[in-house]
Formats: structure tokens, sequence, C-alpha cells
């Protein structure tokens, strides 16, 4: 699937969890010439249970510090925080939400389209950092296995360690597969499997 | 109850200036009480300014109506002069901030707790900024010092069902109790704990940066004594300057009225406005901010002036201990007005708790006399 452009926010959907009436409908005009679908929540209340949004525009004074409440917004949808108070005590509880980008009010038309790019751009490169780190720790979890397969090709043709190796390397790419998943399959099979056909 | 105070001694300002030789010029002053609906500041301040072509605003008191005015004054180019403590924070070209900063509130008198009460306390406070930056500060500087935060227990604004909290106080008899609650939840609290305290035969140190002599009257006589508190102001400070202006205020507002530190700070912000518009020789918001800088005003709290950096005021920090008759005893101040310091950017943690005590003056000897009230 391809990723869409953090640039383009039009039909991206909005959510607005803000109380003051002038910053709404400076927020609403701006949100609507960029063509965005806009809903509202209020502040007061807990968050809706199903955030079938793709941005959350959310006043970090409207909510209080210490309540339950403050807590459930964290997810995955990114957060554009509103910032009217600088006090360490909010910055705190603010970074606990990690917000994906903000603007410090008074709001005015201008840098909603920045924040909301910024967002869009830092919510996408945060997804695609989980999955790398994902990765790498799945190869740090394969280590074992592939110590093991090395182990037994060592013993079993009567290899030094780095011939070994070489050889469930080389045996991966003629497959086109990996060192780990190769591993694996030697460590089931007690030796080098007799493998014919291209592993997809 | 505050505003009410705030804008008697904004006109009581006035009336002086009108009728004073010094100044070659009259203030007209525009009353607006947006009575406190957070919405209102916003919608007030454009009237003022629009309607009424006002060049400078003196008011409010909670942080959430000034962050309303803010936008105004600075997009419209009006000064606000803001009289009441803050936990700072914030630093506007369109504010002169004439109340205490963080440094000159909360500071010292934690820094009193750690050198003569104790390094472990029991937090209350309200809901809300003032309590959550107060707790902040309370507790990066307790805990460098080796202290700990034995609880922090929030009650919602306006909320005066304190008994949980009193019966935990009363259970856990916390060495000192840090009190950032506002308004009637403050004087419910004080009211219970002092009547738990009396019966259980217990006494509970308590601190307070915003306690003031009205609030000591509506708490009652007796559970409004005992609280250490910090402040820049109290009725009784010593000196010409100072009971020449509480002999004004009670002649005007009657022998039972008390002063309180907002109230002079409203007075202080219309002086330092007048003086400055005086210097400038102009009304010019620009003129006036420049003429404000450094200008030394003699004031009932004793010398104040705008640190241009910042626009905050230096300001003499105070420590006192409420006493019978509504009144505060004060037992310390700084030795200068002390320079504001909105974002903490000057605290030094290791410096806190860990000094050698002072020996030669009388702090000591007050101090001692403080332990033996509590």
């Amino acid at each position: 699937m391809n990723k869409p452009s953090p640039f383009s926010v039009r039909g991206r959907r909005v959510l607005m969890v803000m109380r003051d009436e002038r910053e709404i409908s400076i927020v609403r005009r701006q949100l609507s010439r960029l063509g965005m679908t806009i809903s509202e929540h209020d502040p007061a209340e807990p968050p809706p249970p199903n955030q079938a949004v793709d941005v959350i525009l959310m006043d970090a004074d409207a909510i209080p510090i210490k309540s339950d409440q403050a807590a459930l917004w964290k997810g995955n949808v990114p957060i554009i925080a509103l910032i009217g108070t600088e006090t360490p005590s909010r910055l705190k509880w603010l970074l606990d939400l990690q917000p994906a980008s903000f603007l410090v009010k008074p709001l005015r038309s201008a840098g909603l389209y920045t924040a909301l790019v910024v967002a869009f751009d830092s919510a996408q490169r945060r997804v695609d950092d989980a999955a790398h780190i994902e990765k790498l720790e799945d190869r740090i979890r394969s280590r074992r296995v592939v110590f093991s397969a090395v182990l037994q090709i060592m013993r079993g043709h009567d290899m030094s360690e780095t011939d070994a190796f070489a050889l469930i390397r080389q045996t991966a790419m003629r497959h086109r597969t990996t060192i780990e998943v190769l591993s694996a399959e030697i460590i089931a099979a007690g030796g080098m499997p007799n493998r014919t056909t291209r592993t997809a | 109850m505050m505003a009410g105070e705030m804008r008697k001694s904004a006109l009581m300002a006035v009336d002086e200036i009108n009728h004073s030789d010094e100044f070659d010029f009259t203030f007209t002053p525009h009353l607006r009480d947006p009575g406190g609906v957070v919405a209102g500041y916003h919608t007030a301040c454009a009237d003022l300014i629009r309607d009424e072509h006002v060049g400078h605003i003196v008011g409010c008191y909670t942080s959430a109506s000034r962050k309303q005015v803010i936008p105004i004054v600075e997009r419209t180019e009006r000064l606000l002069w803001h009289p009441a403590r803050y936990e700072g924070f914030e630093s506007s070209d369109n504010v002169i901030y004439v109340g205490a900063a963080p440094n000159q509130h909360v500071v010292p008198l934690v820094r009193h707790m750690l050198d003569r009460i104790s390094t472990d306390v029991f937090c209350i406070g309200s809901n809300y900024i003032w309590t959550w930056e107060m707790n902040r500060v309370i507790r990066e500087i307790v805990t460098s010092a080796g202290g700990r935060i034995l609880a922090e227990r929030l009650l919602e604004l306006g909320e005066t069902a304190v008994d949980h909290i009193v019966k935990e106080v009363i259970d856990r008899k916390p060495p000192v109790v840090f009190n950032t609650l506002v308004g009637e939840s403050s004087y419910a609290f004080m009211r219970a704990l002092h009547v738990a305290a009396t019966r259980a035969g217990l006494s509970v140190p308590m601190l307070s940066c915003s306690l003031c002599e009205p609030e000591l009257k509506l708490i009652g006589s007796a559970a409004s004594v005992g609280c250490v508190t910090s402040s820049a102001y109290f009725e009784s400070i010593e000196g010409a300057e100072n009971r020449s202006f509480v002999a004004r205020w009670k002649a005007r507002h009657g022998a039972d009225s008390s002063l309180s530190v907002d109230g002079q700070s409203t007075y202080v912000c219309v002086m330092l406005l007048a003086r400055a518009i005086r210097r400038a020789g102009s009304a010019d918001v620009g003129a006036v901010r420049r003429a404000a800088a450094n200008h030394r005003y003699d004031s009932p709290q004793g010398p104040v002036w705008v640190d241009p950096d910042n626009n905050h005021c230096f300001l003499t920090p105070r420590l006192a201990l409420s006493a019978p008759g509504c009144q505060f005893k004060i037992f310390w101040e700084a030795d200068a007005p002390e320079r504001p310091d909105p974002y903490l950017s000057n605290l030094d943690l290791t410096t806190i708790g860990t000094r050698p005590e002072k020996s030669n003056d009388t702090m000591t000897k007050r101090s001692t006399h403080l332990r033996i009230v509590k």
C-alpha cells in the first residue's frame, strides 16, 4: 500500500478536542479550507471509544493533568497539542502524550497546515521506525537460532565456524531466503535441508 | 472576593492620582467585571480597547483570564498590568507582571521549610495549574534536598468536602502540610483540620503562598492561626509608606476592612503606571514600557521596580505566621528586593537544603520562636 503523503491533508479526518469558541472557529475555518473532515469532542468528556480519525487537535490547557482520562488519549492517532501554558508541569503531561506536533496559542490561520504536515510525517516515521525496530529485534532474537545452526553445520561437516557461517549465508542467498529462516530449517532438519526450489 | 479587593485598591489609587499635584494628568477608570467567566475576559478586554480606546488595562487574577487577554493586548499593542502572583513560565512584552514570580513566593517558603521545619511534606491543593506547578517546584526542591513528598492530594476547584483528607492528615501526622488550595476549599480545609487536630491533640504546621488577611477573617480567628505564609505584602509591614497606606485604606473602607497582597499589588500597578506615564510624558505604550523599566517606586510593600529583561518586578519576599486577630507576624524578609526569575532559570538546587545555616542574624531566633508556636 502506498503511504499517503503528509502534504495531502484533503479528506483526512480530524477530531477537535477544544474548548474556546473563538479558537474553534479559527481552526474549523482553516480545516474546511484544507478540505478535511471535522468532528468535535468536548474536552471535559472522556475520549470517544472509537477514534476513527487521522489526527487529533487537542487544547492542552483544557484537560486536567491529574485526571484518569488524560492517559486515555494516548494511542496511535497523532496528536497536535495546542499550547497556552508553558509550565513544566503541563509540558511534562504533554510529553507523556507524545504529541506529533504542536501549535502555540493564540491560534491564527497560519501554522495549522505546517502542524498537520509535521504530525502526519512524524506519525508515519513513528510507524516506520516501529516496524524497523521490530525487524531488528526479531533478528536479535534469532541470533541464538543462527548460532545453533552454525554449530550444527560445524559438527556435521567438520567445518570451522567461519566456513559454516559462509555456507549458511551462501545457501540462504541461493534460496533467496534469510539466514534466520534457513537456520531454523537447519535446526528442524538436523542438518542442511535439501532444497531444490526457491523459498519465497 | 479577590476581584472586589483589587477593584477597590485600583480605584483608590486612581483617586489619589487624580487629586495629587504630583501628576499633571488624571485617569478615567473604565470598569469591566467578567465575573471569573474565562471567555468573558477576552470580550471585556476587546470592548475596552475598541469602545473606550484604553491603552492600559489593570487586572486579571487567574492565569486562565490573563491568557485570554494576552492575545488582544499583544495584537493591539496595549499593556496589561497584572497584579497577582502566579506560577511563572510566561513573559509577554505586553504584560507588566507586578505580582510575585515563583522565585519570590514558593522558593523562599520551601527553603524555609527545609531549613527549619521538615524535609518531608504532605501536599494538598486545588486541581488546576497553580497547584500542579507549585507541587512540581516543591517536589523538585524537596527531592533534591533528600526529602520526600508524603502525599499529593487534589480537590476540584470550589470543593469543600475535605473530611477524607483531614482524616488522612490526622492519621498520618505529617511533619508539615503544604496548602495550595484556593478559595472556599482552603477555608473549609483549614477549619476542618483545626477542629480535628485540636480534638486529637495534634499540631500540624501548615504552609501557604497565597493566604491573605481578608481570608484569615473568612476562615475564622481560631482556625486561621499558625499558617506560615509567603508573600511580598502583609498589612503588618512596618514603615511609613505602608502605615500611611493602611490608614488611607481604612479611612476609605472602614476600620474593620483588611488589606490583601492582591489589593495592594493592584494599587502598586496603578501607581507604577502613573509614574511611568509621568516619566515618559505620554501614555503611549512603548514610551510607558521604557519609562517603567528600572523606575523605582517606594510602595507600601517597599521598593518595587520593573525588570525590563522580563517585565516582572523586583519585589521583597517575606515570610510570616498568621496570628490571632487575623493578621500576619512577619518573621523573615529578604535583605533587598529580589530579581524576578519567572522561568526559575537561576534556581540552583545544589544550594538548597544543604547550605550551612545562618547563625548570626535574628532569623535563627525567630525560627526558634516559630518552632514553639507550631
